[in-house]
């Protein structure tokens, strides 16, 4: 229970609440401004009746030929909200988003190896891991999770448009990159 | 020497420029301009490297020669954009386009830059007239758009007269029905002719576009379009519509954003409903719509849930029905469904503050069990005390009963930490919120003995509570408050760094350190960390100016209109931003204590203070933050926590702002006139009002009773002290002031020797004669200094000395801040007195010497506050300043908490406290050393 809306510029001033989080980075405002005067159709918040941010995803659409498709760049919920499907919410908005507004073939993210929890969030919304990408994040300092802290799973969910699912396959986990070639 | 030749020798300049090396730029660029001395490139480039090596006067110098040519090429506009962009020369760069434009109508590229550029002025209306220049020339239909949302933002800007608003939105309503495609081709042009017909109210033409299909199929997908759509049918008063529309979706698409089901309950009971059957018909009818939804959507969704227990609060806030009996049955099924869930309390926070007619509810609240063995049970717990507390009625918020509530949240914060075991490091612990209840309860006691135990003992279990938590965010905001509290400003910068608050959030959170930070500021003795930490917050503000408008130009090239008026909000509420100047005060509290006190500070600060003054300003701190779980009835956590129980609004920026304005004015020898000639840089714009207001001067002087009371006492006695002070030495700063001319001319004098070239058009002959000016009129009479600055230093040594052993750390740094504050104002207002020849000409020697008095006073309180400042600190570091508070702590939390964790922390505590107190104290001493003469 929730207001589905557009992110606005302005929500910068108010989402403390979602954003001190060890799992959510706080980018330069450039960074919100440059998806939001491009995609601005795909940076979505959730807020409370009582007008407090409650969560938001921010994506973007890129690629060219079959590889055109939707990448979920951030996606977070403030830790009192969370267990309400509001990222499910989010999610399948930016999958409607994504496929009738861009014609996508896939929507496609990057999730710390060690962040169990979305990953398991994103599975059950229907993305599976297409690669593993090696050191793809900074360290986070925030234990011994070694390698699964740097490294990032790519996932991937295919959509109307990649009848035959040439966009995901099985095995993922245990194929490995590096960041160079990703990026 | 060839073009090409020439264009190889230029490209090192380039990579210099890109890689930051402007030094070796401008030598690159010197080399080559003794070739070629007429190149405006290498000129251009030079101007830039200059600039960007803070060498301002030198580079005007060539940015005026190259604007002065009229440029066209490319090379050399894009070199000048950046420089007169570095200058804040936004009108300069919108000439210097236009006339290249001019002089090249067929460029596309020079419109489209001449655009832009009007843009980042904000010149509306040249900025329409570029776009539909451009539209005939180029016929491209994104110039129309450009020039219909260039007349929307006119209309809409503050400096547009009222009259014109209208004008401007049916001259862009003509422009897009006009439009050979219509505006649904797509989103955002769609989105941009909505609004327009929601500004004129064209209701008629907005509803055939909307109850298109192509207009309910953008709708369906676009966010900003159903937002303006919304916002239409609601204007015109389609409730009942939009309560169909809801209904539809809520019923057939299972849609559950909350707006849906807002649009139900407005349609129902709207705001001012009156009663009657046919009211108790409608919600009746919404009633069992609802209770379908929770039906179907059981424990999975808290839509339906959570729409009942509004409508059955607005029916008995309406005098629909009268008993609650309604509401108190909505209360407990949500509370059963979602009671386990974290958001339970924030949901039914509006609706539970007062227990009246809630008994029901208020039982079953208490009723929950307080044993768990899952999570699950424990949040229900939690939500059940957080409730509870919210609607404690006054009689119960007793130290008695504050205290027992406090043991019982921290043993079952204990009791629930095993439930959290297994959980990853990253994550937060189910048991956090009972540690933040008993942070909120240990305040409370505090406020309710005024005893420091208690918030000591907050401070150990939230301590703890983050060593368990190590994400746990919400208790390091309460520890920051506390620490500041307390008197302990570096813990409180511990936790601040911890919580690694980046970008846009130092403008929303940075209060929480640097509120009142001069407080705490250790700069007399040549410690900046807070000033380093203002200056490093500050970095958003240039990065604003420098980035947004930049995002502006972009949405405008991908037409993206929907976030144009977006981000010059962003841009205008970050620019203008309160804290921004909360903190500029700030530093410059801190500033003055520790650089020398002279012309160059005085100078700087006031052409600044001046600029603020004339803002609007908007208020982004975010208090929200807080976890407050204090009872409704009682002041929230964020204020019971606000140092010296006064927050800084705008009302304390005016004052302090009219205090440092009028010392620094009094103390300088720039007056408007002159500021006017040696600025650089484009002036604030004037808002449609400012333009009728009051001449600084005269408002300077106005006095404001609401602006004070954001003041604490001793600040409002500065306040006095400041203007007693700039009132008796006016008359005196205005007769020995150099005249204009003369600080003119000496200030071209200074730019000559810096950089060999005259400042233009200043005359510079006055120096010759005008030098050591002699007056027409006799000075004025001498007065004695008032009676409030005699006695104002004795005054404030009596407060310090009677607030001893009696008020808080915090509560005597600010006294003795302060103190300290008076004098060094006293210092600044008295600088140009110091020179004697300049008395001796204005036979101002009896008023220099009544300075004497005034000046000793003031060493002599700051001495000896200084001296009581570094006793107190040494008692902090004795075993008697903590064994009360350690012996209390491990009363309350051995053995879960260890006496040796508990000894440390109240070491440290008072550690900070030691440090802090010597440092100011043997700051003060050393100022008043500094000025003692
Ligand atoms: C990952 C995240 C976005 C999920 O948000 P959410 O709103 O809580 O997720 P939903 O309520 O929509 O969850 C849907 C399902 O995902 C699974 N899931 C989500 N969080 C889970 C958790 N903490 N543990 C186990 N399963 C979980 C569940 O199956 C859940 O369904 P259920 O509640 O009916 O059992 C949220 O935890 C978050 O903001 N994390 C921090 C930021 C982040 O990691 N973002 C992802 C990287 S881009």
């Amino acid at each position: 229970m929730s207001i589905t809306r557009p992110f606005k510029a302005t929500d910068m001033f108010k989402f403390n609440n979602i954003n001190l989080d060890v799992w959510t980075e706080t980018y330069g405002i450039g960074f919100y401004l440059s998806y939001l005067s491009r995609w601005p159709d795909m940076c979505v918040v959730e807020e409370s009746p009582s007008g407090q941010l409650m969560g938001y995803v921010i994506a973007k659409s890129e690629g060219s030929g079959t590889d055109w498709h939707g990448h979920i760049t951030a996606l977070t919920i403030s830790p009192p909200y969370r267990r309400l499907s509001l990222a499910s919410r989010l999610c399948s908005f930016l999958a409607l988003i994504s496929s009738s507004t861009y014609k996508n073939f896939y929507i496609d993210l990057y999730v710390r190896c060690a962040n169990t929890i979305a990953i398991g969030f994103y599975e059950r919304e229907g993305y599976s891991v297409y690669r593993r990408v090696r050191e793809y994040y900074g360290s986070l300092g925030v234990g011994r999770g070694g390698r699964d802290e740097e490294d990032a799973f790519d996932m991937r969910m295919p959509l109307q448009r990649d009848r035959e699912r040439r966009s995901v396959r099985p095995g993922g986990r245990d194929i490995v990159v590096s960041a160079e070639e990703v990026s | 020497m060839s073009a090409g030749a020439l264009e190889r020798q230029i490209r090192p300049i380039y990579d210099a420029l890109d890689t930051g090396s402007n030094k070796s730029a401008i030598v690159a660029c010197n080399k080559l301009l003794k070739k070629n001395p007429k190149n405006e490139l290498i000129k251009a480039l030079k101007a830039l490297a200059l600039v960007r090596s803070q060498k301002v006067e030198e580079s005007l110098v060539l940015c005026d020669e190259v604007l002065e040519s009229k440029p066209t090429n490319e090379g050399v506009l894009t070199a000048m954009m950046h420089v007169l962009r570095g200058l804040g020369r936004h009108n300069d760069l919108v000439t210097m386009f236009e006339e290249a434009f001019k002089k090249q109508p067929s460029n596309e590229d020079l419109g489209i830059q001449t655009f832009l550029a009007n843009v980042r002025a904000g010149n509306w209306k040249s900025a329409h007239l570029t776009a539909t220049r451009m539209y005939k020339q180029f016929q491209e239909e994104r110039y129309l758009y450009w020039s219909i949302i260039s007349a929307v933002l006119q209309a809409r800007d503050p400096t547009t007269p009222d009259n014109m608003r209208s004008i401007l939105f049916k001259l862009a309503h003509r422009l897009i029905t006009g439009s050979p495609t219509p505006s649904y081709v797509n989103a955002e042009r769609f989105h941009l002719h909505l609004s327009i017909l929601r500004e004129l109210e064209l209701w008629e033409e907005a509803d055939k576009l909307l109850d298109s299909d192509v207009g309910k199929n953008i709708c369906s997908t676009s966010l900003v379009c159903n937002e303006v759509r919304r916002e239409i049918w609601h204007r015109q008063g389609r409730r009942q519509q939009e309560a169909e529309r809801a209904e539809k979706l809520i019923v057939e698409k299972k849609d559950r954003n909350w707006l849906e089901f807002l649009a139900i309950l407005d349609a129902t009971l709207p705001a001012g409903a009156s009663t009657g059957a046919e009211v108790e018909a409608q919600v009746s009818r919404a009633r069992e719509l609802f209770e379908n939804v929770v039906k179907e959507d059981g424990a999975k969704d808290r839509s339906g849930h959570l729409a009942l227990v509004d409508l059955e609060h607005r029916a008995r806030t309406h005098g629909v029905t009268t008993d609650s009996a309604r509401l108190t049955t909505s209360l407990k099924k949500y509370f059963e469904h979602f009671g386990s869930k974290a958001c339970c309390f924030e949901d039914l926070k509006a609706y539970t503050g007062d227990r009246n007619g809630l008994e029901d509810f208020i039982t079953v609240l208490d009723s929950v069990p307080d044993t768990f063995t899952n999570s699950a049970q424990l949040l229900t717990l939690i939500n059940s005390y957080k409730l509870l507390r919210l609607s404690l009625p006054e009689s119960e918020i007793t130290f008695e009963s504050e205290l027992k509530r406090v043991a019982n949240y921290t043993k079952h914060y204990f009791e629930a930490l095993p439930l959290g075991d297994d959980l990853p490091a990253t994550e937060l612990q189910p048991a956090d919120d009972l540690m933040l209840l008993a942070g909120n309860a240990y305040i409370s006691l505090w406020k309710l003995t005024n005893d420091e135990t208690h918030i000591f003992n907050a401070v150990h279990l939230l301590e703890f509570g983050v060593t368990k938590s190590k994400h746990c965010f919400l208790a390091r905001l309460i520890l920051i408050r506390i620490y500041r509290l307390l008197g302990s400003p570096s813990s409180a910068l511990e936790h601040y760094r911890i919580m690694q608050i980046k970008q846009v959030q130092h403008d929303t959170l940075s209060h929480l350190l640097l509120s009142r930070a001069s407080t705490f500021s250790l700069a007399s003795t040549g410690d900046l960390t807070l000033s380093s930490e203002c200056q490093e917050a500050t970095q958003i503000y240039l990065s604003n100016s420098q980035e947004t408008g930049e995002f502006v130009s972009r949405a405008f090239n991908v037409e993206k209109y929907s976030q144009i008026p977006e981000f010059l909000l962003f841009e205008d509420w970050l620019d203008n931003s309160l804290q921004r100047d909360l903190m500029k005060i700030e530093h410059l509290r801190m500033r003055l204590t520790h650089e020398p006190i002279n012309s160059d500070i005085i100078d700087m600060e006031l052409i600044e203070l001046k600029f603020i003054f004339d803002r609007n300003h908007y208020d982004n701190r975010d208090f929200a933050i807080f976890p407050d779980y204090q009872p409704k009835i009682q002041p929230s956590l964020h204020e019971q926590t606000t140092l010296f129980g006064k927050s800084e609004g705008t009302g304390w920026l005016m004052t302090f702002l009219k205090l440092y304005i009028r010392a620094f004015q009094q103390a300088s020898d720039l007056d408007d006139t002159v500021e006017e000639k040696l600025l650089i840089g484009d002036r604030p714009k004037q808002t449609a009002n400012q333009g009728k207001r009051a001449p600084l001067k005269e408002r300077l002087l106005e006095k404001n009773e609401e602006h004070l009371t954001e003041l604490t006492a001793d600040e409002k006695k500065l306040f006095e002290y400041a203007t007693c002070l700039a009132d008796w030495l006016e008359p005196y700063h205005d007769y020995t002031r150099p005249p204009p001319a003369v600080v003119l001319a000496e200030a071209a004098r200074q730019t000559e020797l810096k950089t060999g070239h005259p400042l233009k058009g200043i005359d510079t002959s006055p120096l010759n004669g005008l030098n050591g000016h002699k007056k027409d009129e006799e000075p004025p009479a001498i007065q004695d200094p008032p009676e409030l600055l005699t006695t104002f230093f004795a005054d404030i040594q009596e407060r310090f000395k009677d607030a001893l052993g009696r008020a808080s750390v915090t509560e005597l740094l600010h006294i003795a801040t302060l103190a300290q504050e008076a004098f060094l104002l006293f210092v600044t207002e008295t600088v140009r007195f110091k020179v004697s020849s300049v008395v001796k000409l204005n036979k101002l020697g009896a008023l220099v010497a009544s300075f004497k008095d005034v000046r000793a006073a003031g060493v002599s309180a700051l001495k000896e506050i200084s001296s009581e400042l570094v006793k107190q600190s040494e008692y902090y570091g004795t075993t008697e300043s903590r064994q009360s508070f350690v012996d209390s702590g491990s009363k309350a939390f051995e053995p879960k908490i260890d006496h040796d964790v508990v000894f440390t922390q109240t070491k440290k505590i008072n550690d900070s406290r030691r440090k802090v107190l010597e440092g100011v104290g043997k700051g003060i001493a050393r100022l008043a050393t500094t000025y003692a003469t």
